[in-house]
């Protein structure tokens, strides 16, 4: 049986968690490119999102 | 094994702060979703008002003729406040009442032309769908009790948030990240769903629940600030007469704020005997330029009769964290996309309460039919005893 490894286990919910944190700074402390960033950092969390709900091929365990 | 009772004790907090919180939640979820885009919305229905373009650098008119003009509007009233707003490029916004001590929500607005001083179509006041929003959002029309009541529901959901992560580990603990589980039971689809989209927007719907919850303390802010800074700056007036007559100039009163923080502009000033100052002062609330310190504001006290500056300092960090806690509530200062961005994390939260809801719903239907299994197999089981004995 699978027994994932911290990596595994909290990888991605903290390299997303950084990206919102940081989306919501950038915004905040700077106009322009910093408002680009933002928008892209926070992209990211929304498409993984789309991409684990609308997959078509089901679970992957 | 310890484990499995550290499980269970966050399952059983996870379950009773969020079915406390959920539906008070989705309320603040719900109608947070069309505020977000309030500008929008208003400049939709023709709300705001638009100053007719001119050549740039219009010299701007006295804002003692602003004042005059909103005056005449209506000539039996007082003028509380009288604001800028960086979304309205050349408007000085009157706010006036029909007394000085008239309640914050009691008021009338005249908007004005901060170059001729003339006045623009006067907003109505906003009664309808986007004003229900908001006061369910802030109170549910209940005043500070209700803004308090929502605070406690924010507290309770950040403690949610937090007992399910706790969860989060042992669950997913054999999985892969994003696992949906789509043909094996309803409950199972829901129940990755749930945690997912929670995993996911978890550090977004933390943000935005403290600084709800430090947005709820306004008022709490507002006393503590009237009793702490703001009887400090005017304790030599305390025993002073109150003024009589013509205050002074407006016009100087902001120029003499300026002079004394020439990085920062006026944002609003609070005319004497309102919440935000003395019986006895202008307080000019200046603002700085750039996108962090245009949060943090700097009370200029001017005497309303001399004119001159009395006081001016930082404010207290209670202030400034209710402040900077401000925008990252709204989500409405990196433009139309950060807002788009706002309402889809806004709605996976929707997603992550509903299906907390559904799952709660299915756990217990599951436990009564377990019950009722195993009360049935007891009555087999006792008639075949019966049987037996017979």
């Amino acid at each position: 049986m699978k027994n994932n490894n911290f990596l595994q286990l909290w990888g991605w919910p903290l390299l997303l968690a950084a990206l919102i944190m940081f989306g919501l700074l950038a915004a905040l402390i700077g106009t322009g490119l910093w408002h680009w960033l933002s928008w892209i950092a926070l992209t990211v969390p929304v498409v993984t999102m789309g991409w684990y709900l609308f997959k078509k091929d089901g679970s992957g365990r | 094994m310890a484990t499995i009772k550290n499980v269970k004790r966050w399952f059983t907090i996870h379950k009773w702060t969020s079915l406390i919180c959920t539906l008070f939640l989705l309320m603040l979820c719900v109608t947070g979703l069309p505020l977000v885009f309030h500008d929008e919305i208003n400049q939709l229905q023709g709300k705001t008002q638009a100053a007719p373009p001119m050549p740039e650098g219009t010299p701007k008119a006295s804002l003692d003729d602003i004042v005059k003009a909103g005056r005449q509007q209506y000539p039996h009233d007082v003028v509380r406040y009288v604001y800028w707003d960086d979304e309205q490029p050349n408007i000085v916004t009157v706010n006036l009442a029909d007394s000085i001590n008239a309640p914050a929500d009691v008021y009338k607005l005249v908007v004005v032309d901060e170059r001729t001083a003339e006045v623009l179509k006067a907003p109505e006041t906003d009664k309808g769908f986007m004003h229900v929003m908001l006061e369910l959002h802030t109170d549910m029309f209940a005043g500070i009790i209700g803004k308090l009541f929502l605070g406690l529901m924010g507290l309770l959901f950040v403690a949610a948030i937090v007992s399910g992560v706790m969860l989060y580990g042992p669950v997913m603990r054999r999985f892969d990240f994003g696992m949906i589980r789509r043909d094996k039971s309803t409950r199972l689809k829901w129940l990755d769903m749930h945690n997912l989209l929670g995993v996911v927007v978890l550090s977004w719907t933390l943000v935005v629940g403290i600084t709800g919850v430090i947005n709820t303390l306004s008022d709490v802010v507002l006393f503590m600030w009237q009793s702490g800074q703001l009887k400090e700056m005017v304790a030599p007036y305390k025993n002073k007469p109150a003024i009589s007559g013509e205050l002074s100039s407006l016009d100087a009163a902001v120029k003499t704020a300026v002079k004394a923080a020439p990085e920062m502009k006026p944002r609003i000033v609070a005319f004497p005997g309102t919440i935000f100052t003395s019986k006895h002062h202008y307080a000019v609330f200046m603002k700085g330029n750039t996108p962090v310190t245009s949060r943090l504001i700097k009370p200029a006290l001017i005497d309303a009769q001399t004119g001159r500056l009395t006081d001016i300092r930082t404010m207290p960090w209670y202030v400034n964290a209710l402040f900077i806690s401000e925008p990252l509530h709204f989500g409405d200062y990196g433009g139309l996309p950060l807002k788009i961005l706002w309402a889809l994390f806004d709605i996976a939260t929707i997603i992550v309460l509903i299906s907390g809801l559904y799952l709660w719903f299915a756990r217990r239907k599951a436990t009564a039919a377990r019950i009722n299994r195993i009360l049935q197999s007891e009555a087999v089981t006792q008639a075949a005893i019966l049987n037996e004995q017979l």
